[in-house]
């Protein structure tokens, strides 16, 4: 019983981490209609990101967060100008299979640059353990890490919905004709959108950098992780990506501890697979 | 005159496959003593099987499949346990493998082909189906698990090489191999000019006005899938018999990438684009394999990704249409000329 | 000899969020008939079209096409049966050629030994021999609209469902187009229901109209009849967006 009540907390702790990366694709889908294949291997130079920074210029993980924010920030909007900004008038398969390359190209790229090998920081500040009786316990950095990601995902919900830029971003989610007409330059827009999706990923791969280890290949889980989490949550509100995050959290959690380490993917995914056959418009899903 | 300006063409496009076949054939004759060009050949054969297969689903039915992996996979391991346990021919385990995989893909498929669910989720769930496959066949311990499970070594009776499909040289898989692609290429030519072809094409341009003519996304989509897994369920038999074992590891996340980049950096809908891509890409990524340390090959899969990017931004219709077009330029300019006479 | 309907919807009603795009509409078409359906714009009429054939889930109501229940069918089913449509907006087959684009329609009733010699009648009968090698994405707006009625009319319907097929064309093609329907009509038998505008059309094709507005069926009649109707006139002088 402690080791299921146990593999749920750490689940659910997780979830929320889940639930701000999946964010980031949301942006993304929602305002561009973009599925960014890439997401996953944003998460991965996050994570390069904030171990360079700390390693180099021996910054504590989280404290990265303000140096990479803006740089994923910049780094995704380039990407964005750079490459994504002539295939959207592509057909789809098209913007799909450029972020495809993305995807393999920054896996490969970190590979050579990187090596194979995993990293992972030695110390955290938010380290350590909480023993809340019970048997159970919470590694500090796990639930920490979870706090943040539910302020950070406050705070895109608080841009999106106050601010003139997060607004102009809904509005071209919605009818992006009708947003141009009022005066918005969509493509700077995306720009933003696409920035923002990928700066999301330096606060998570900030958090994640005090509790796991980093390796080119880690983008995968991610990304499917939060492709997952958006499935399940469908194009709804803010509130069902936690919930959603939460669930694929537990789902993995509980599959690890009492079936296997190697079948969280199994779970997950055909949880994924399932949902997409019975109720592709996800859990909360509208319309 | 123009009747024969006319003619031209066509018969040009026979002719130029028949060459292309005869130089295939001929291969072994000319390389057959250099098993290392022998198995780099074998090897692009197998990646353009592959993504001629997937062109049916990415080409024609215009669903960006990542599972290759998963359907080769399935193959191999149908043929492979039923060789190490049962001793069923290879021969009979290439059909039922492709009809494991192919079976397989119409079940995942059914659920997905909803009316009106986007395209993208097709995609992520391929991806995901590969990644569930190889952990599972992982914890599988009765048929995989974490180590290689190895094929019947080679045998010095030639009735029991043919029987097992394990050959001292690899001039035989060389031929099934080609035979496969072959298979593949005309899949493609006989569904492309049939009415599953022409659907599909329509679903590709306009889904609501192909429904509303009476085309049915689902069952033509679910064709299309059935057939690629069938054909790459085959190719997987022809893996695994060149490896000589099999392994989860089959079940490869970077394969299904690299065959579906292929289908579209070769051009996607074409019959020849994949093998054309496969020939020059392959070669190139072997290449770099061979020359380089293990740290630097994986600067063929930035070569790759590069070129599926610049590739999908310049010239989305596919490197093989830059041959085509070239080929009509000169066979134009030919039709030209006869006109005059 | 009274005529038979062969299409009849009951209390259709189709609601996005609250607001009921299409609000218990109940209409009958009849054999061999041309049938205006008219309304200003926001009416619902492009909603009802794309809930009767398919393409969106109807939340109350029935469609009977031919004495079946088609309500709960899919837009390739509902072509097999005899109904068939064009858009409002064309949606063509950018890539493919005329002649790809007819057969697509021809393959509905056809196999693969006797698709051509439909497709040749089709292409014939709609006078696009000279274009029939070009590419759906190279026509102008006029032959596009011929095309996207060749397709509809290859796959033998005995129902065809238009939408605006006359928006954009000037009075020339607008004259040709009508003839060329009459001709559909007359010589393949096949029933038409026309959403339009453009009141030449209606008044010169329909032999009945049948008005829309806020989703709602608000006359019917003969256009001598429609014109003088007071229901009509408001709703037209209401909305403003007369043109």
């Amino acid at each position: 019983m402690t080791l299921f009540m146990q593999s749920l907390l750490n689940g659910v702790l997780m979830g929320f981490v889940y639930a701000l990366i999946a964010l980031g694709l949301s942006i993304v889908f929602g305002v561009m209609n973009l599925s960014n294949f890439a997401h996953g291997e944003f998460v991965m130079l996050a994570m390069y990101s904030t171990f360079w920074v700390s390693v180099l210029g021996g910054v504590d993980a989280v404290a990265t967060a303000v140096i990479t924010f803006p740089l994923l920030f910049l780094f995704g909007a380039l990407t964005y100008y750079v490459v994504l900004d002539r295939t959207l008038q592509g057909p789809f398969v098209t913007r799909l299979a450029v972020t495809v390359g993305l995807m393999t190209l920054f896996r490969a790229v970190a590979q050579l640059l990187w090596t194979p090998q995993a990293r992972a920081l030695p110390y955290s500040v938010i380290q350590g353990n909480l023993d809340i009786g019970g048997g159970l316990v919470i590694i500090q950095s796990r639930l920490i890490s979870a706090a943040i990601s539910m302020v950070a995902i406050f705070g895109v919900y608080l841009f999106l919905e106050k601010t003139w830029p997060g607004r102009a971003m809904r509005a071209a989610s919605d009818d992006v004709e009708a947003a141009s007409l009022m005066g918005v330059n969509y493509r700077r827009v995306y720009a933003l959108a696409f920035g923002l999706g990928s700066a999301v990923t330096a606060i998570a791969g900030a958090l994640l950098m005090t509790f796991q280890q980093v390796s080119p290949i880690v983008g995968l889980r991610f990304g499917l992780v939060s492709w997952a989490v958006m499935c399940l949550a469908g194009l709804g509100s803010i509130p069902s990506l936690l919930i959603s995050g939460v669930l694929v959290g537990v789902t993995e959690s509980v599959a690890m501890a009492f079936w296997d380490p190697k079948a969280r993917s199994i779970v997950v995914y055909t949880i994924f697979i399932l949902v997409l056959a019975l109720k592709p418009r996800g859990l909360f899903g509208k319309k | 005159m123009k009747r024969s300006g006319e003619a031209k063409p066509v018969n040009v496009a026979v002719l130029m496959s028949l060459t292309g076949l005869a130089i295939a054939l001929a291969m072994p004759a000319l390389i057959g003593s250099n098993q290392h060009t022998m198995l780099l050949a074998i090897t692009v054969l197998i990646y353009a099987a592959l993504a001629t297969a997937w062109n049916i689903i990415g080409g024609m039915a215009g669903q960006l499949d990542f599972a290759a992996g998963a359907y080769l996979g399935l193959g191999a391991f149908t043929a492979g346990t039923l060789l190490i346990r049962w001793n069923i021919t290879p021969w009979l385990g290439m059909i039922l493998g492709g009809l494991v995989a192919g079976g397989f893909a119409v079940l995942i498929g059914y659920p997905l082909f909803l009316f009106r669910v986007r395209e993208v989720w097709y995609s992520i769930a391929s991806v995901a189906l590969v990644e569930v496959l190889r952990a599972a066949f992982l914890l599988w311990d009765e048929v995989g698990g974490p180590l290689e499970r190895y094929l019947p070594f080679y045998s010095e009776s030639l009735y029991q090489s043919f029987y097992t499909m394990r050959f001292r040289s690899y001039v035989p898989l060389y031929y099934i191999t080609l035979a496969i692609l072959v298979a593949a290429l005309l899949a493609n030519q006989r569904i492309g000019n049939s009415r599953l072809g022409y659907y599909l094409l329509a679903l590709g341009q306009n889904e609501d006005a192909a429904e509303v003519l009476g085309v049915d996304a689902r069952s033509c989509k679910l064709k299309a899938l059935a057939a690629y897994a069938f054909l790459s369920g085959a190719v997987g038999v022809i893996y695994a018999s060149l490896y000589g074992f099999i392994s989860p590891a089959f079940f490869s996340m970077n394969l299904s990438t690299e065959v579906a980049i292929l289908g579209i950096v070769g051009g996607m809908g074409i019959t020849y684009g994949p093998l054309v891509a496969a020939v020059i890409m392959v070669s190139g990524r072997e290449f770099l394999r061979a020359n380089l340390s293990t740290q630097m090959e994986t600067l063929y899969l930035v070569v790759y990704s590069l070129a599926l990017i610049l590739v999908v931004l310049f010239r989305p219709e596919g490197i093989a249409t830059v041959f085509r077009d070239a080929y009509a330029r000169v066979t134009s300019r030919f039709a030209g000329d006869q006109d005059v006479a | 000899m009274s005529p038979k309907p062969i299409f009849q919807t009951f209390d259709l009603t189709k609601r996005f969020g609250n607001l009921a795009a299409v609000n218990n509409a109940s209409l009958e078409i009849y054999e061999g008939e041309i049938v205006g359906l008219i309304g200003p714009n926001g009416a619902g009429k492009t909603t009802f079209f794309n809930t009767v054939t398919g393409l969106y889930r109807h939340d109350s109501g029935r469609v009977v096409f031919k004495g079946a229940d088609i309500s709960s069918l899919y837009p390739h089913e509902i072509c097999k049966l005899g109904a068939c449509r064009t858009f409002q907006v064309v949606k063509s087959f950018a890539k493919m050629t005329v002649e790809e684009a007819v057969r697509v329609g021809a393959y509905n009733r056809h196999g693969e030994k006797d698709v051509m010699a439909k497709v040749d009648e089709v292409i014939a009968f709609l006078d696009l021999e000279d274009i029939r090698k070009q590419k759906c994405a190279e026509l102008g707006l006029a032959p596009l609209k011929r095309v996207e009625l060749a397709r509809a009319m290859a796959t033998e319907p005995t129902l065809l469902l238009l939408d605006e097929a006359g928006a954009g064309l000037n009075p020339r093609e607008t004259v040709e187009l009508m003839a060329m329907l009459r001709r559909l009509n007359e010589e393949k038998d096949i029933t038409l229901c026309v959403v339009e505008h453009v009141m030449q059309m209606v008044m010169g094709l329909c032999e009945r109209i049948i008005v829309m507005d806020y989703g709602e069926i608000i006359a019917e009649g003969s256009p001598e009849e429609i014109s003088q109707n007071e229901k009509v006139i408001e709703a037209y002088l209401g909305r403003r967006a007369a043109r």
